[in-house]
This record gives structure tokens, C-alpha cells and sequence, in this order.
């Protein structure tokens, strides 16, 4: 099964889980529709563009204001919810709810399936084959990528290990 | 008069056997204010999920002709009771109350009662 296949299958198991959903579509960080689940495809289209356009907002202010990464964004219209959730490094979901939703379900819901997203894209991006022999796949995070100009910055040799070494056995302590 | 904080602290301490408690809104699913829970009892998790038993429970009502207000829910677990108590005082509405108590430390009635107390004595 294709990435597109198993996020669609994401997203249609996130709207059965939550009735109230009336549009789902995961989008890549620049405006690009990656699935989505009902709306039409025009709509969907404009939905991923204008989320691309806030998510530069957001991330912006969440810069500026020193809370870190972006992580999720809602809005509430007078006719229901427009919610955006970061997935993964650079995809994002966004959900259209009617205004009488349980927004405390809606976050729970779209958290896990945002996260469950995030790795399926993730997973497509790394599997895609690299056009450029003998490079290291540029870093996937969006706004913040490095110009693309002179050498990538090199991670320190084996100074941070991914895993803390496992401490030294010590007899019991009583 | 009490503010949600000292009115949750309250329900925890003074209520035997009490785990955790949640004033949340049931408009939204989103919880007010939280004390205790912990690990095994994520309270915006049962503020959500406790917001679509509450909303089914009114709907249901609307559905029989009942034309009642709920007072409490009480949910009976092998080893603990949850009790949901529905806010009625003005500027209060939309609201509940939401208590888990460990079944074996807990009297029912009393948690009863002295939740109907803090609920008089709740200012939001």
C-alpha cells in the first residue's frame, strides 16, 4: 500500500471515530494536498493553501514568543472549527468540525492520528529515492532548512549518541 | 466561596478515597481545572470522554420526553466509582463535576454529599 493510501486510511479512520468531523485532509507544510476525506477537491485544495499560510503565521509566533515548535493551531468560526496539528517534520492535519463538537475528543483524537500521519510521511519521504548520489537527504524540516549553499553542517562524531550508554552494573543496593 | 482550584483541592483531600477530580465544560469536552489523577487516570482524557457520556445521557432525556434535569451520574467500576455531578447554579451551566474514587477506601454516600457541598460552595 502506498503512503497517500494508508494516511487516506488515517483520515477516514479519524472521521468515524469522531462523527462530528465534516472534512479531513493531511497537507504538506508548503499547501500541498497529501489525502483527504470529503470536501471537494477544489475546496481541499484552497483548504492546504491557506493552512500553508497560517502554519507560517504560527510558527512565526511561536518563534517570536520563545514556545518552541509548532504543535497545533484552532480556530473557531461562528459555524464550527477549522484545527491544524503538526505531523511529523513536514506534514500537517486539518480537520473541519461542526461547532457543537467535544473539542477535549477532537484533541485527543487528531494528536494520535496526527502523530500516526506524521510517521507515514515520514517513513514515504525517507524510502524515496534520493536523486543525488553520495548526499545525505537534505533535512526535512520546512521553514527552518539551512540555505542550500556551502557544506551541510556536520553533527559532531559520536559526542551525543542517540541512546545514553546503559550505566554500569552495580550490586544492588539494599 | 471557592474558586475551581481550592473547590477540586477540597473534593481530593476531604473526600475519602477520592483519586482525582475535574470541573469540565460540556460544551467543549475541555476540563476547567484538574486535581490529581495521575499516570493511571489522565483527567483531560475522562473530561473528554465523560463530556460524550453526559451528552448522550441528555440527549437520551430529550429523546424520552423527560422533561428532568440530571442531578448525578454514577459509574461503577470493579474497583473504583466515578461520580458526575451536573452544575445548576446561574453561570454555571454547561459545567460538571467529576470525581473518581477508589471503591475500597470510598463512602458513596458521603461523597455525595459532600460533593453536593462543594458544589454550593463553587464561584466560577
Amino acid at each position: 500500500m502506498t503512503a497517500e493510501a494508508e494516511v487516506l486510511g488515517e483520515l477516514r479512520r479519524l472521521r468515524a471515530r469522531v462523527p462530528q468531523l465534516t472534512g479531513a485532509l493531511a497537507a504538506s507544510a508548503d499547501g500541498l494536498v497529501l489525502a483527504r476525506d470529503a470536501a471537494d477537491a477544489e475546496g481541499a485544495e484552497h483548504v492546504a493553501a491557506l493552512t500553508a499560510t497560517a502554519l507560517g503565521v504560527a510558527q512565526r509566533l511561536t518563534d517570536a514568543t520563545g514556545q518552541g515548535g509548532f504543535r497545533e493551531l484552532l480556530v473557531q468560526g461562528e459555524h464550527g472549527y477549522v484545527a491544524t496539528y503538526a505531523a511529523g517534520g513536514s506534514a500537517v492535519l486539518t480537520l473541519l468540525a461542526e461547532p457543537r463538537i467535544n473539542v477535549g475528543r477532537l484533541h485527543l483524537e487528531a494528536r494520535r492520528s496526527s502523530a500516526r500521519i506524521g510517521a507515514l510521511v515520514d517513513e514515504a519521504l525517507e524510502r524515496r529515492p534520493d536523486p543525488r548520489p553520495q548526499r545525505r537527504p537534505e533535512p526535512r524540516t520546512p521553514a527552518t532548512a539551512p540555505a542550500k549553499s556551502g557544506p551541510l553542517p556536520v553533527r559532531p562524531p559520536a559526542a551525543a549518541p542517540a541512546v545514553p550508554p546503559l550505566p554500569t552494573h552495580h550490586p544492588k543496593e539494599a | 466561596m471557592a474558586n475551581t482550584e481550592t473547590a477540586l483541592k477540597e473534593a481530593t483531600t476531604i473526600i475519602d478515597g477520592a483519586i482525582g477530580a475535574a470541573l469540565v465544560d460540556y460544551t467543549s469536552g475541555m476540563a476547567l481545572g484538574t486535581v490529581g489523577g495521575g499516570k493511571d487516570l489522565d483527567l483531560n482524557v475522562a473530561a473528554a470522554g465523560n463530556t460524550d457520556v453526559v451528552r448522550a445521557k441528555v440527549r437520551t432525556m430529550e429523546m424520552l420526553g423527560l422533561n428532568e434535569e440530571i442531578e448525578d451520574i454514577l459509574i461503577t467500576l470493579g474497583s473504583q466509582y466515578h461520580l458526575i455531578r451536573l452544575l445548576r447554579s446561574r453561570g454555571s451551566n454547561g459545567l460538571f463535576l467529576y470525581l473518581a474514587l477508589d471503591k475500597s477506601r470510598a463512602n458513596l454516600a458521603m461523597a455525595r454529599h459532600q460533593l453536593r457541598k462543594i458544589e454550593a460552595s463553587l464561584e466560577i
